[in-house]
């Protein structure tokens, strides 16, 4: 109801915040606040009371009129207040500008005077001062020139100085140089006087060396002779025992025949011995054949016992038949008893037999020891010879052994001799030899003698000339020499005269040279001088430029004076349009005062057009509610009727509606406002829980805007497009309904990407597809291996190809086993059940 | 056949190649914590569209280490490369905490894996050299590790651009699979 005026209220209140009268703003502020609170209470009051009389509000109506028209009084009142402070301000203002102007005027006047004074006095001051300095600058230009013709003087003069300065370094230099030559030359002479005297020496050393090699030559003489003496010596010596080896081979030869005569008894005596072996070995064999004789004896007559043994066996036989004939006749006799004769016969056979037995023995026996006898003395005839052959046989050792001993004797004897014999011949030949030996040494010696005797001689008389030669050309040296160092000795005196001359002359060129120093002392001193006088003008010229610099800086100080006091002098005038632009910003703000005043009296009026509008608008609210009232009285007296007609027709429930009815149309007006304010609240809740959703929805939107962002392009694409997204976003904020009923946390179950089912996506990323391919085919095996399945998912592959895929890299993998066989390149599965991955 | 080689080869050669996934969401400093374990130098990268592979040798242990690419369009591709997994090291942005709930997410749908079932998880709170940083223990309440079990995990900061706590972290890995074996 109150809008407009809330809204004028709000508008003054924006606008007011400034300088200038607030007092009756706010007071008016405060009581329209007031008033609205005092209708809100109303409101209430009749929301609570609800059903009464209209009158009620009507009188409460006519309060409220009263009450803003005693307020439109008091605001009446405070525009008369108002405008009589305004007056008041005019008033001021008006007097505040009179005096201001005069101020400013006597200000300005006072200054114009001082600055005109103040010109005037500078510039009289600046002329005095410009004169004074132009004197003076005349004077230090004068004084100026004069110096700079003194200086131009004094150069002059420290030329002329220079230059003889350089004439006398040119003498001194020529005076060294003099000197220097003189010197030179002495040292010269010097030195070819000490060679001279080198030479001497050296010739003298000469001499003496040739006078040492004469005694060495004399002394080697006398070695020489001592040498030939020695070797005299030495041949006598030689010469004696020459004859005693000689006196030795003699008696060698004697010793060599003796020998031979012994040797040629030695020789008879083995003939002897050799004889007297032949002898016995005569007698050895003649025994031995003894001997052999005796065996054969001896063999012969043991033949004979063998044979007697064998017919003394026959015997035997022959008896033993016998008795066999015996005994069988025996038997025959005691087989035929009766033929006694027989018997008889028989018996003297038997005795005779006996007999001749008997003899036969007797004879064996005579025989057996005939034999034994002639065995026995053979036996001992053997023995005999034995012992016999046996004491030869000593006898013919014995004959040996001395015969062999005697041989060896002499063989050894021989022996000796024959190697006595041999070594006197050696040492007869060796001592021939060492006499040749030494006879040839002899000789060579003699001969190497002669040959050095005549080398010495005539080396001898070859030094002996030389000596001579020399000592000539040592005397003649020597005499040269003389000569030379009586010339040398007069060549010194002339040095020395010399040496006097350029003493002397040095002197007279020191005495020149101390004159020209004590000239170069006098003319120091002047240039000195000079240079003092040089400096005293410098000074002199030093302070007239300190001078003039003084008088610059003086010249410029007063300019600065000159320069502030301008500045002083615009600063007033500054002054001056400050002032001025203070008394324009017055007036300005003056009539700002006034067209505020116009306005707040235009507001004013508005204000009161608006009261008037918002009592007309009351009043006619009061009519409308007036004539709904009538209206209502008028509806309660027809539904009255209309209730006593259905009373009429029905008891009970007409009272009741009635009521409600009634009701309905007394309320309408606070049962909407409450409607209104309901909605309004509920509005504020919905607006404040939209808030919050949105700013739900935006963290949202971020982390979805952010995997967009990062997903189908790279970095720089996405930064473009960054601001373009978050203005759709912002959009989309704000335009896009807000489906969140469900306030479920941010980690739903879309976000979970990695475990989506993969069978559905038929558009695979193909750049993916392409990597992975790629890396494939160019990864190892073992890294190939765990690529199957990927690239199986990717190219949507059955089982069965995917089984075949990995059956192939075992194949390459390992080293052995067999090439699977590719059923499934030549039959691609065209059933294409593609199997679930999970 | 496959698996009867490979036991050949480790019986001839000594040591298998660890199989190692670096995984995190994209622009945490995978491709980077990669190259400073390969070559030990800050390399630039650009994001990653595939994968990137190399062998990395660390205390004479070999390991064949794949960096995935992060990117949401090419994440659900990850669980192509699970299989014969020894290790995965999750690298998480510490100074991205708008993101810190998807990146919990796809952990936990990656641990939910069969195929993952026995491999090691070491946590990279990366960029700890950035003001905003999370410390190590936020990142590890937000992507709820403490509440991870029957699973062997260690979290680490680390800056892959400064070099820091990789080396903590290699170490406690290897660690860890020495012990497995």
């Amino acid at each position: 109801m109150f809008a407009k005026l809330k809204k004028k209220i709000a508008e003054e209140a924006a606008t007011a915040p400034r300088s200038g009268v607030r007092i009756p703003r706010t007071i008016s502020k405060e009581s329209i606040t007031s008033v609205g609170a005092d209708s809100g209470d109303d409101f209430a009051s009749d929301g609570s009371s609800s059903r009464d009389d209209l009158p009620a509000q009507l009188l409460r109506r006519n309060d409220q009129i009263r009450r803003l028209e005693a307020k439109l009084s008091d605001y009446a009142e405070q525009l008369r207040i108002m405008q009589k402070t305004k007056d008041k301000l005019e008033i001021a203002l008006e007097k505040q500008q009179d005096s201001s102007i005069k101020k400013f005027q006597d200000q300005s006047e006072t200054h114009q005077t001082s600055r005109a004074k103040m010109a005037e006095g500078m510039t009289l001051a600046l002329e005095k001062k410009d004169e004074e300095w132009m004197e003076k600058m005349g004077v230090v230009e004068k004084e100026k020139a004069a110096l700079s013709a003194r200086v131009e003087e004094m150069m002059e003069q420290s030329l002329v100085l220079f230059q003889k300065r350089d004439d006398l370094d040119e003498l001194e230099g020529f005076q060294q140089q003099e000197l220097a030559k003189v010197k030179h030359m002495l040292l010269r002479k010097e030195e070819q006087l000490s060679q001279r005297e080198k030479e001497l020496q050296q010739k003298e050393a000469e001499a003496h060396s040739a006078k040492r090699g004469l005694s060495e030559t004399g002394d080697k003489l006398k070695t020489l002779e001592q040498q030939y003496e020695e070797s005299s010596s030495l041949n006598a010596e030689l010469e004696i025992e020459r004859e005693e080896l000689l006196l030795l081979r003699e008696e060698a030869d004697k010793k060599i025949s003796e020998l031979e005569g012994k040797c040629q008894e030695l020789q008879a005596v083995i003939r002897q011995i050799s004889e007297d072996f032949q002898k016995s070995q005569d007698m050895v064999s003649s025994l031995e054949k003894s001997l052999y004789d005796l065996k054969t004896e001896h063999d012969a007559l043991k033949l004979q016992q063998q044979k007697a043994a064998v017919t003394e066996e026959d015997k035997e036989r022959v008896l033993m038949d016998l008795q066999k004939k015996v005994t069988s006749l025996e038997r025959r006799l005691q087989g035929n008893l009766s033929q006694d004769e027989h018997l008889q016969e028989l018996l003297q056979e038997k005795s005779s037999l006996e007999q001749s037995l008997e003899e036969s023995r007797a004879e064996l026996l005579v025989v057996r020891t005939n034999h034994a006898d002639t065995v026995s003395s053979l036996e001992a005839q053997v023995s005999k010879m034995s012992c016999s052959i046996t004491e030869l046989q000593t006898l013919l050792r014995h004959k040996d052994e001395s015969s062999r001993a005697y041989r060896e004797r002499t063989d050894t004897q021989i022996a000796n001799l024959e190697q006595q014999v041999l070594e006197t011949s050696e040492r007869l030949k060796s001592s021939e030899q060492q006499i040749t030996e030494k006879e040839q040494h002899m000789e060579k010696l003699q001969g190497e003698w002669s040959a050095e005797k005549a080398f010495l001689d005539q080396q001898v008389c070859l030094l002996q000339q030389q000596s001579k030669e020399k000592s000539s050309r040592l005397e003649e040296n020597i005499t040269s020499l003389k000569a030379e160092k009586q010339s040398m000795q007069d060549r010194l005196a002339d040095l020395e005269k010399q040496r006097e001359e350029a003493n002397s002359s040095l002197k007279q060129r020191t005495e020149e040279l101390e004159q020209c120093t004590v000239e170069l002392g006098s003319r120091q001193t002047v240039s000195t001088e000079i240079a003092k006088a040089l400096e005293e003008t410098r000074r002199q010229k030093e302070e007239l430029q300190t001078q003039v610099g003084e008088l610059t800086t003086s010249l410029q100080t007063s300019q600065q004076e000159v320069s502030t006091v301008s500045e002083k002098l615009s600063l007033r005038e500054d002054d001056i349009k400050a002032l001025q632009n203070e008394v324009q910003s017055r007036q300005a703000s003056l009539v700002q005062l006034q067209e505020e005043l116009e306005q707040q009296r235009a507001q004013l009026e508005q204000m009161e057009k608006d009261k008037d509008s918002q009592l007309m608008s009351l009043k006619e609210e009061l009519l409308s509610q007036t004539q709904q009232l009538d209206g209502c009285q008028a509806r309660i007296s027809y539904l009255e009727v209309e209730v006593e007609t259905l009373t009429e027709q029905l008891h009970s429930p007409a009272v009741c509606e009635e009521d409600q009815n009634g009701s309905v149309t007394v309320d309408d007006l606070d049962h909407i406002q409450k409607l209104n304010r309901e909605l309004e609240q509920q509005l504020s809740d919905k607006n404040r829980t939209i808030k919050q959703l949105q700013q739900r929805l935006a963290e949202l939107k971020r982390t979805l805007q952010k995997e967009l962002k990062l997903k189908p392009e790279p970095e720089a694409e996405a930064k473009e497009k960054l601001p373009e997204s978050r203005a759709e976003k912002t959009e989309r904020v704000f335009l896009e309904p807000l489906p969140f009923s469900n306030l479920s946390p941010p980690t739903s179950k879309t976000l979970v990407t990695n475990t989506s089912d993969l069978n559905d996506s038929r558009e695979i990323n193909f750049e993916y597809l392409k990597h992975v391919v790629l890396k494939f085919m160019s990864s190892r095996e073992a890294e190939a291996f765990q690529l199957i399945r990927a690239v199986s998912v990717l190219l949507n592959f059955t089982r069965e190809e995917e089984d075949m895929l990995k059956q192939t890299l075992e194949y390459k993998m390992s080293w052995f086993g067999s090439k699977p066989s590719p059923k499934g390149a030549i039959r691609p599965s065209i059933s294409g059940a593609s199997t679930s991955w999970s | 056949m496959g698996g009867f080689f490979s036991s050949l080869f480790s019986g001839l050669f000594g040591t298998r190649e660890m199989r190692i996934l670096i995984l995190g969401l994209d622009g945490a400093g995978k491709t980077t914590i990669l190259y400073r374990l390969q070559v030990g130098e800050v390399v630039t990268t650009i994001p990653t569209i595939g994968f990137n592979v190399e062998t990395v040798t660390y205390k004479n242990l070999k390991f064949q280490v794949w960096d995935l690419g992060g990117q949401t369009s090419i994440r659900p591709y990850w669980r192509c490369y699970y299989s014969n997994t020894d290790a995965v090291i999750y690298v998480v942005d510490s100074s991205d905490r708008d993101r810190m709930g998807i990146s919990k997410s796809e952990l936990v749908a990656m641990l939910e894996e069969e195929e993952l079932k026995k491999a090691i998880l070491v946590v990279f709170a990366n960029k700890q050299d950035m003001d905003m940083a999370m410390t190590p223990t936020e990142v590890a309440n937000s992507l709820g590790l403490p509440a991870l079990k029957d699973r062997k995990w260690q979290i680490f900061k680390t800056s892959a651009t400064k070099g820091t706590g990789l080396d903590e972290a290699m170490e406690w890995l290897v660690d860890s699979l020495k012990s497995r074996q």
